[in-house]
Parts: C-alpha cells; sequence; structure tokens
C-alpha cells in the first residue's frame, strides 16, 4: 500500500513518562476511508499513542505522517478528536458549543452555528440547542462533543473511548454516527477495551499491551489466531467416550468441549455415531474478538482494571 | 473505639493529607522563602522611596534677586532662622542672585527653571517686594517675605508692625516641576504595578477552568498548545485594557468636576515628555508590563494543578511583582543613577522604570529602544512561558525548537514505505 493510500503511518513510536516507556516501538498504518480501531487493556499506551499521532505530545523517538504531512498539526483542520477526557465549557450553549470546536478547525462560526442546529437535530438533541452544557446529561454532552468533532468535516476522525459512560442507546447512537462518517469518507481511528464495538465497526485493527503493538490486523485475521471449538453434547454417554474424543476435550456441565480437530469434525462424529454415543447436540463455536484479545494480550492484562 | 477518638483519628487524617499536599510540593520552598524576598525586596523599596523624598527636598530652593548688600542681609537672617526649625520642618535653601534690568522676567523664568525647583521668588525692594511662588510655595512665599522683613528690622527700631509690605502673586508654572516630575513618575510606577498586580496577576488561575473541565485536550489537539497561551493571553490583556478604559473614563470626568484652585495644586505635577506622549508611553508600557509578566504568570500557573497550588504560587508571584515595584521605585527617585539604569535595562522592571523616566525625562529616544528590547523580552518570555505552559500541561516537552530549517524529508517518506502494508 502506498503512502497516497494511508490517512497516518507511524514508525518505531516511543513515549518515555519518567523514565517508563509508555509507548515502546508502535508501527501503525491506517488506510484512507478505513474504521481503524486501537484496542488494548487500561494503560496499555493507546491514549498516549493517540496523543502523539495527533502531535498532542510529541514522541521520544519515531516517525508520524498524518494526510500527507509530517507534522501532524499541519494536518490540525482537516482532523477530528474526541478524547478520552471530554471537555466542553460548562457555561456554553450546546450551538456555541460546537461552532467552537469547529471554530478551532477552521470553521466560519457562522457555518458552525447552522451545522450544529442541523446536527443536533438529526442526532434527536435539537431540544438542547440551546441549552447550556451543565444542564445535559453526561450522555447528551458526549454526543455534543462528538458533533463538535465532526463539525468542520474531517478527513480524518480520532476517537479515544468514544463509547465509555455511555448508555446502550447512545451507544447504538454513536455507532451509527461513526458508520454516517466513514459512508461519508472519513478514516476512522478509535480506541476502546470493549470489544463488541471493533468487532461491529473495524476494519483493521492494532491490539497494544504493555506500550508494545501485539496484533495488526483485520478483525477476521485476529479470530483467526485463535481455532474454533466444538461443544458436544452425546445422545448416550457410555464409556469410552473420552477415548474417542481428543485430547484436549475437557468435560462441561452440558456435554463436552475441544479444539476443532484438524482433519474437521466429520470424521470424529462418525466415529462417535458408530461407538453408539450418538448427537443429542452440536455447535461449532467461531472465537470472538474478545477471545482473540484475552488470548493476545494475555488473560492478566485483559482483566486488568479500569 | 469511641466517638470522639474515631472524630479526632479522622480530624488528624484529613490533617495528615492537607499537610503533606501542601509542604511536600516545590512551591512550598518558594512560599517558605516568601518573607526573606519580601524583605529584600522591601528594603530596595523603602531606599527607593527615602531616596525619592530626599532628592525631591535638596532639588528644591527659593530664590531671592536682591542687590549684594540686601542680599547679604538676607542670607544672615536666613542663616539665623533657620535655626528655629527642624531640619525636616525647614524651609527650601536660600540663593541669593543679582537682579537682572527685566527683573519680574527673570523671577517668572526662575519658577518655571527646568533645571532645578523654585518654589518662591522675592525681588524688589525689601520694604516693597514681588513674591512670585509656585503651587506648593505658598508657605515658603510667607517665609521670604519674613525674611525682608527681619531684613529690614536689622537697621531700624521697628515696633511689631510689619516693616515689609510684599505683594504675594500666585503663579501657575508653564511645565510641570521637578517635584512634580518625581511625583508623575512615582505614580507612573505605583499605577503600572496596581494595574499590572491585579490584571496580569489573574493569568495565574486561568487554566484552572480548562483543566477543571478538561477542555484542554481538545483545545491541544486542535491548535498549538503555544496559540492557547497566547489566545488566553490576549484574552486576558483585552479584558485589562477593557478595566483600563473604564477607569480612565471615570478619572477624566471626575477630574474635570475638580474646582479649578484645587486644579491649581495639581498643576506642576506632569511628566517631562508631555501628556500625550505621557499617555501612549503609559499604554505601551502597560502592555509590555501585561505581556512580560502575564507569560510568566501563565507559564507558572499551569504548572499548578489544583487550587492549592495555584495559592501557594500566588505569593511569590506577588512578591517579584512588589520586587520590581521597589527596583523602579528607586529608579523614579534617583533617574539616571545605576539603579535607574539596571531597572531600565532588567526587562521585568524595564518598563515600569521607563515609565517613570516618561515622567522625569523629556528625551524620547530611549523609549523608542526600550519598547524595543522590552518587545525582544515579550518574545522570548512568551516563548519560554509557552513551552512551561506546555510542559505543565500536557507533561510533554513540544516539539525541539528549530534554529534552521529541517532537511531530509525524503527520509521520511521512506519511512512511511517501510512501514506500509
Amino acid at each position: 500500500m502506498g503512502d497516497d493510500d494511508l490517512a497516518l503511518w507511524a514508525s518505531g513510536l516511543v513515549k518515555r513518562f519518567g523514565g517508563r516507556r509508555v509507548v515502546d516501538g508502535i508501527d501503525i498504518a491506517v488506510p484512507r476511508g478505513a474504521v481503524y480501531g486501537v484496542l488494548g487493556p487500561n494503560g496499555a499506551g493507546k491514549t498516549t499513542t493517540l496523543r502523539m499521532l495527533l502531535g498532542i505530545i510529541e514522541p521520544d523517538e519515531g516517525r508520524r505522517r498524518l494526510l500527507g504531512h509530517d507534522s501532524p498539526r499541519e494536518a490540525s483542520d482537516r482532523v477530528g478528536y474526541l478524547p478520552e477526557e471530554r471537555g466542553l465549557y460548562p457555561g456554553m450553549k450546546a450551538r456555541e458549543a460546537i461552532a467552537f470546536l469547529g471554530a478551532l478547525r477552521g470553521l466560519e462560526w457562522r457555518t458552525g452555528r447552522k451545522r450544529a442546529e442541523t446536527m443536533m437535530e438529526a442526532a434527536g438533541l435539537g431540544h438542547a440547542v440551546d441549552q447550556k452544557i451543565r444542564k445535559l446529561s453526561k450522555g447528551m454532552a458526549q454526543l455534543v462533543q462528538l458533533l463538535g468533532s465532526v463539525v468542520h468535516e474531517p478527513e480524518f476522525l480520532v476517537l479515544d473511548e468514544p463509547f465509555s459512560g455511555l448508555d446502550p442507546v447512545n451507544q447504538e447512537r454513536l455507532e451509527a454516527l461513526i458508520l454516517a462518517e466513514r459512508d461519508r469518507g472519513a478514516t476512522i481511528l478509535f480506541s476502546t477495551h470493549v470489544m463488541a464495538h471493533a468487532e461491529r465497526l473495524c476494519d483493521r485493527l492494532t491490539i497494544i499491551a504493555g506500550g508494545k503493538a501485539r496484533f495488526e490486523g483485520t478483525v477476521a485475521d485476529a479470530r483467526a489466531t485463535l481455532p474454533w471449538r466444538v461443544h458436544y453434547v452425546p445422545h448416550h454417554e457410555h464409556e469410552g467416550l473420552a477415548a474417542l474424543l481428543p485430547a484436549d476435550a475437557a468435560r462441561a456441565s452440558d456435554g463436552w468441549r475441544f479444539v476443532m480437530p484438524d482433519t474437521g469434525i466429520e470424521p470424529l462424529l462418525a466415529k462417535l455415531i458408530e461407538a453408539g454415543h450418538g448427537i443429542s447436540g452440536l455447535s461449532i463455536e467461531r472465537p470472538g474478538l474478545h477471545d482473540a484479545f484475552v488470548r493476545i494480550v494475555g488473560r492478566e492484562a485483559a482483566e486488568q482494571p479500569a | 473505639m469511641s466517638g470522639t477518638r474515631r472524630i479526632i483519628r479522622q480530624t488528624m487524617t484529613v490533617a495528615r493529607r492537607d499537610f503533606v499536599a501542601t509542604v511536600f510540593t516545590p512551591t512550598f520552598l518558594l512560599f517558605l522563602l516568601a518573607p526573606l524576598i519580601m524583605a529584600g525586596f522591601g528594603a530596595i523599596g523603602g531606599l527607593g522611596a527615602a531616596t525619592m523624598a530626599d532628592s525631591r527636598d535638596r532639588r528644591v530652593q527659593i530664590v531671592a534677586l536682591a542687590a549684594p548688600e540686601d542680599g547679604a542681609r538676607l542670607v544672615a537672617v536666613d542663616k539665623r532662622l533657620r535655626g528655629v526649625f527642624r531640619e525636616r520642618d525647614a524651609p527650601p535653601p536660600l540663593r541669593v542672585t543679582t537682579p537682572r534690568a527685566d527683573v519680574a522676567a527673570q523671577a517668572r523664568a526662575l519658577i518655571d527653571s527646568s533645571d532645578i525647583d523654585i518654589s518662591a521668588v522675592l525681588y524688589g525692594p525689601l520694604e516693597a517686594p514681588t513674591v512670585l511662588y509656585g503651587a506648593q510655595g505658598a508657605r515658603t512665599a510667607s517665609y521670604l517675605v519674613e525674611l525682608a522683613d527681619q531684613a529690614l528690622r536689622i537697621d531700624s527700631a521697628a515696633g511689631a508692625e510689619p516693616v515689609a509690605r510684599a505683594t504675594r502673586i500666585a503663579v501657575a508654572r508653564e511645565t510641570a516641576s521637578i517635584g512634580g516630575q518625581g511625583q508623575a513618575a512615582f505614580f507612573t510606577v505605583f499605577g503600572l504595578f496596581f494595574l499590572t498586580l491585579l490584571l496580569a496577576g489573574q493569568a495565574v488561575g486561568t487554566m484552572a477552568e480548562e483543566r477543571s473541565n478538561k477542555v484542554i485536550e481538545v483545545l491541544a489537539a486542535a491548535v498549538p498548545l503555544e496559540s492557547v497561551f497566547l489566545g488566553k493571553l490576549i484574552g486576558m490583556f483585552g479584558v485589562a485594557l477593557l478595566f483600563l478604559s473604564f477607569w480612565a473614563g471615570v478619572a477624566f470626568n471626575i477630574g474635570s468636576l475638580v474646582p479649578p484652585e484645587l486644579a491649581r495644586g495639581f498643576a506642576s505635577i506632569g511628566p517631562a515628555v508631555g501628556m500625550p506622549a505621557f499617555v501612549l508611553l503609559f499604554l505601551a508600557y502597560f502592555t509590555m508590563a501585561y505581556m512580560l509578566l502575564g507569560a510568566v504568570f501563565l507559564g507558572i500557573g499551569a504548572q499548578a494543578s489544583t487550587p492549592r497550588e495555584i495559592q501557594m504560587l500566588s505569593l511569590p508571584i506577588t512578591i517579584v511583582q512588589v520586587g520590581m515595584f521597589g527596583l523602579s521605585s528607586a529608579a523614579a527617585a534617583n533617574p539616571g543613577s545605576w539603579v535607574a539604569t539596571f531597572a531600565e535595562v532588567f526587562p521585568f522592571s524595564s518598563p515600569f522604570a521607563m515609565g517613570a523616566r516618561a515622567a522625569n525625562s523629556p528625551e524620547l529616544w530611549r523609549h523608542a529602544l526600550a519598547i524595543a528590547w522590552q518587545l525582544l523580552w515579550v518574545a522570548i518570555t512568551v516563548g519560554i512561558g509557552a513551552r512551561l505552559f506546555r510542559r505543565g500541561v500536557l507533561q510533554s516537552a513540544g516539539p525541539k525548537m528549530r534554529w534552521w530549517p529541517r532537511r531530509g524529508s525524503g527520509a521520511v517518506e521512506a519511512a512511511g514505505e517501510a512501514v506500509s502494508p
């Protein structure tokens, strides 16, 4: 993939805080028009990576290129950003807050105000256009900030943990907004530690743990790092069943679970039927992104408290 | 555990946290040493004020335009009467000068003298002298009349009635007196100090708002922190100008209501460069002082992450301002001295000291030089302040300062290809 096909690339990014390498040599390449996920447990270095990619902080080592610029700052007006720690001036009206965020990215105030009104109507927040931020619920304020980060129609949108703190209804709204932005042609980079969103939205993703990139590829690639699993419930369980099953088969409360054999399931099923065990239930489970994530970063890291 | 013991334990837990949170910070050291610094700056300020009062007194005289014989008698009487006064209450020194043909014009010229302040001039025969006196010279005019009276009594057996029949004429100076210029210089320093203290000092806490509501991350992502820094500085400066305009308008309107007799009393107070130039210079120096100190305060204020730290930082910052005030006051009192030169050159006292200079001295070219010098320091300070600000806000040093254009962008593109999937 050539440089023109990439909205963003970075190579060997390193950031140290107090001697600790919080980000330790991360490479990243985000194709134009893609929804790209940066996944990782809490404290993995996702936010620091995003901040370096945007030029908010400078890497101690490494290079990056954003929308064709060596300095991310030069592309600032073509970028939208929703930080992990949401922040709006509480005394501003919602419409003004969106226009202000647009103005910071070079959009005219008047245009920003008009767009803010239209966007808020479309997002079901029309009634709150003239309400002060301090009067809005957390979810509403978060959506207002998201609208503020796209009001100038950026080519590249960065969302840091966009779903955190949102109820399921607002999470759905946010997913719809992200997809609408993608359909508009924007490239979207977002970080999360909630796999369900990444699984639904991402074209490609990178998994970070301990400041290092542990995986880069598509969701399917990530899932492919784990074998498919079989859940088998015998009709008649006689002695000798365990000997027929693969070595890793483990008894569960409702049958047996094991990794799909390399030869496929059919030869095994034939043997089980022939031996009279029969089949009361059979399911072949494709591993999810969550399983792949846990395997890639390690269970301990994946379950770190927030 | 009893209720009382539990309350004591809980109280001490809170106290311990507060104590540790206050003491184990770098700003506490500044806070701790504040009285020492304050004493140092206070000494400088006190020295300045004392020198100012002293030098002002030394530059005032009274003059008798009299023939040598009358002059000798006046000097003798002055010597005798002066002994009656305590030093600080004594009239200004007497100078006797030979009268010229147009003695009235000579007297008037003396009153308007720009080299020295003549508070009163006596001329004409001692029996019927004329005394001209300026805004602050009523008492010294009486003293001159008394001198003439006593001089006449030396050779006569006059009774209790006054021998000298004097004509006293109060006159207003065409230009500000030296003492008036000194006073104007002090008011200038004080005005600049007060306004900067009041207005630029606010910059210390401005980052607290963005920090508390997390807006800083949004700002930092969208625009360079240097722009955030400058934007805040300029925004606050706008507030300062509004404040200044409002109170200048109020002062002007109050001034126009002052009765003429009272206004005459202030006639001798004024800047040496003239009022229009002085107003422009005052605004220029206020701008410089605001930008210089505001940039420092904003940069330092960004290091504070809690209201407690802001409070701790406020004291040393105020002390620094008081120090600049003390130094500039000393400069105002002693124009041309090494203290004045130092204060005029030292970037953070320069706007105050040069403001005082505008009141003390009519030269204008030095101001152009000083403003250029201060602009340079504004640029340096804003640059350093912005980096401090960035470090304080984002714990990141920001891009390395480059004084030459970046080379080798081709290598960057090559690196881009290398990581492309």
